[in-house]
């Protein structure tokens, strides 16, 4: 479903993507960990067709990014939801017109249908009877509950969540982790997750991969990320382990 | 050492602007590449006229006014001294038609207009609303750009010529006041020495101005990085890169255009 080879991509002549391959099948939920600033945003810039990276192929549904034509590049995206990382709501839109706009926008629907639609979305995410609220009003779990219900409205085949959990409690954090899985299963399309609760993501998660310094290292089945001895790897897993994330005994 | 160091600044200075200049000019480009057909968001530009015209109406009729009133208290000194009193509408619409109105209207426009518009893409830059456009296959250019820029032309030249009939209406009052100039003479000898080609000007410049306070506005506001304060920075840049622009253009453009 989503093939990058060998990608990349510099800031100003800083490398972000260092050669980066990764490969994700139909219907899988990809987890993605790493440390910050590794390029994990970057990543999926790239695959959402936001990015064009200096070199390097990016397939999506076996339509390469580089060479298709704008119209297919176009329907491509229209096929992917992305969450990003600051919510990016329409501050002067309603919850409602939020979720509903990318109905609104791109597609025919009459006004009634796509209501009903943006409605079911946001009771999906636990979030009726917030419709008329303006985005500032809402608290951070809420505003990434919003942002989730406008990626996955037009029920793409492809869902990328860019920390859909950064700065939440645990609680709300899983929860928020459990939808995403609640709506790949429903929806049956193919998810890619980033987070940093790796607990939470290797609970929802069939693969996991491990984002370092550009380049993915680790790719694999949540069971067999678990066992891996790289010393990257066990550190992230240690971390999540320990009562302090980040404390180490050195 | 200390010259170097400043060499190394006047080096930065002039690479900065070069990118700055470039970047507007690029976007004035794709801006026109929209044009031709027209291709862009209806609602928008419907939207961005009346935030943009009839919403800054009140505050360029009220700049017009004290303009016109200012105009004809500075003038006083000359006006008694070489008694002119019978010029008086000549020379305060010659003035402001041709280069008060739509330069003092253009730069209020774009304190008001330009920085919102900067601070407003700006924000939709930082939080990725710009990104959540174009995930969703919708250009940014066309749905955000092309009617701010179309907006401001037409909001701009519009609101210069209603300006510039308000501050001749405060310059005749103020004539009467101070100088007992009678308005029928004011408003005879302006229109005995107006020409199609004053007003040709004035709008000819409003244009122009609307055009580089569009361009530098949506620039800046789309090419905003770091966050809250980048947005900041950005409002910063385009209020004075505008005013520096309208000056520049206004001398060329009343050099050329006489
Ligand atoms: N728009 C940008 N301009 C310049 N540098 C950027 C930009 N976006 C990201 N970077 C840089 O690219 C690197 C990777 O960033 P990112 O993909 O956001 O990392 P992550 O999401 O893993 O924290 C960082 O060093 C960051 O500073
Ligand atoms: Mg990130």
């Amino acid at each position: 479903m989503i093939d990058l080879l060998d990608v990349r991509v510099s800031y100003s002549g800083q490398e972000a993507l260092d050669g980066l391959s990764l490969h994700v099948s139909k219907g899988a939920l990809l987890g993605v960990i790493g440390p910050g600033a590794c390029g994990k945003s970057t990543m999926c810039r790239v695959i959402a067709g936001l990015v064009q990276p200096d070199s390097g192929e990016v397939f999506v549904n076996r339509c390469n990014f580089r060479t298709c034509s704008r119209h297919e590049l176009q329907t491509m995206q229209r096929n992917i939801g992305v969450q990003f990382q600051n919510d990016a709501l329409f501050e002067h839109l309603s919850v409602l017109d939020n979720v509903a706009y990318p109905l609104t926008r791109l597609t025919a629907m009459a006004p009634s249908e796509i209501e009903g639609r943006a409605m079911e979305s946001l009771a999906t995410v636990g979030l009726a009877g917030f419709e008329n609220r303006l985005p500032n009003r809402l608290s951070g779990g809420q505003r990434r509950r919003v942002a989730l219900a406008r990626a996955c409205i037009t029920r793409p085949a492809i869902l990328i969540c860019d920390e859909p959990t950064a700065g939440l409690d645990p609680q709300t954090s899983r929860t928020i982790l459990d939808m995403i899985a609640g709506i790949r299963y429903q929806t049956k399309s193919t998810v890619v997750v980033v987070s940093s609760d790796v607990v939470g993501l290797f609970s929802i998660s069939s693969r996991i991969a491990l984002v370092w310094n550009g380049k993915i290292i680790e790719e694999d089945s949540t069971t067999v990320i678990r066992q891996s001895e790289r010393a990257e790897v066990q550190r992230f897993l240690d971390d999540a382990r320990l009562p302090f994330a980040g404390w180490t005994w050195d | 050492m200390g010259l170097k160091l400043s060499l190394i600044q006047v080096g930065h200075l002039i690479l900065l602007i070069s990118e700055q200049i470039g970047g507007a000019a690029i976007l004035l480009g794709q801006i026109f590449k929209r044009l031709i057909p027209p291709r862009f968001d209806a609602l928008e530009f419907r939207k961005c006229l009346f935030s943009m015209g009839y919403k800054s109406l009140s505050i360029m009729i009220a700049t017009a006014f004290v303009v016109g009133v200012i105009l004809v208290i500075q003038s006083f000194v000359f006006v008694e001294r070489y008694g002119m009193r019978s010029q008086l509408g000549w020379g305060a619409g010659f003035v402001i038609i041709r280069e008060l109105g739509p330069v003092l209207l253009a730069l209020m426009f774009s304190g008001r207009v330009g920085a919102f518009t900067t601070a407003e893409l700006g924000t939709m830059t930082v939080t990725e609303q710009v990104d959540g456009l174009r995930c969703l296959a919708i250009d940014p250019i066309s749905f955000l750009v092309v009617p701010r820029f179309l907006a401001m032309i037409i909001s701009l030249a519009s609101l210069t010529l209603i300006g510039n009939a308000v501050a001749l209406v405060s310059a005749s009052i103020m004539g009467e006041i101070m100088m007992d100039v009678d308005s029928h003479t004011f408003w005879s000898s302006l229109f005995s020495m107006l020409t199609a080609g004053d007003i040709f000007l004035s709008v000819t410049k409003s244009v122009l101005f609307g055009a580089i306070i569009a361009v530098n506005s949506c620039y800046f506001g789309l090419s905003t990085t770091g966050g809250a304060p980048g947005v900041g920075i950005a409002v910063n840049r385009t209020v004075v890169s505008s005013a520096v622009a309208v000056f520049v253009v206004d001398f060329f453009s009343t050099f050329v255009l006489g």
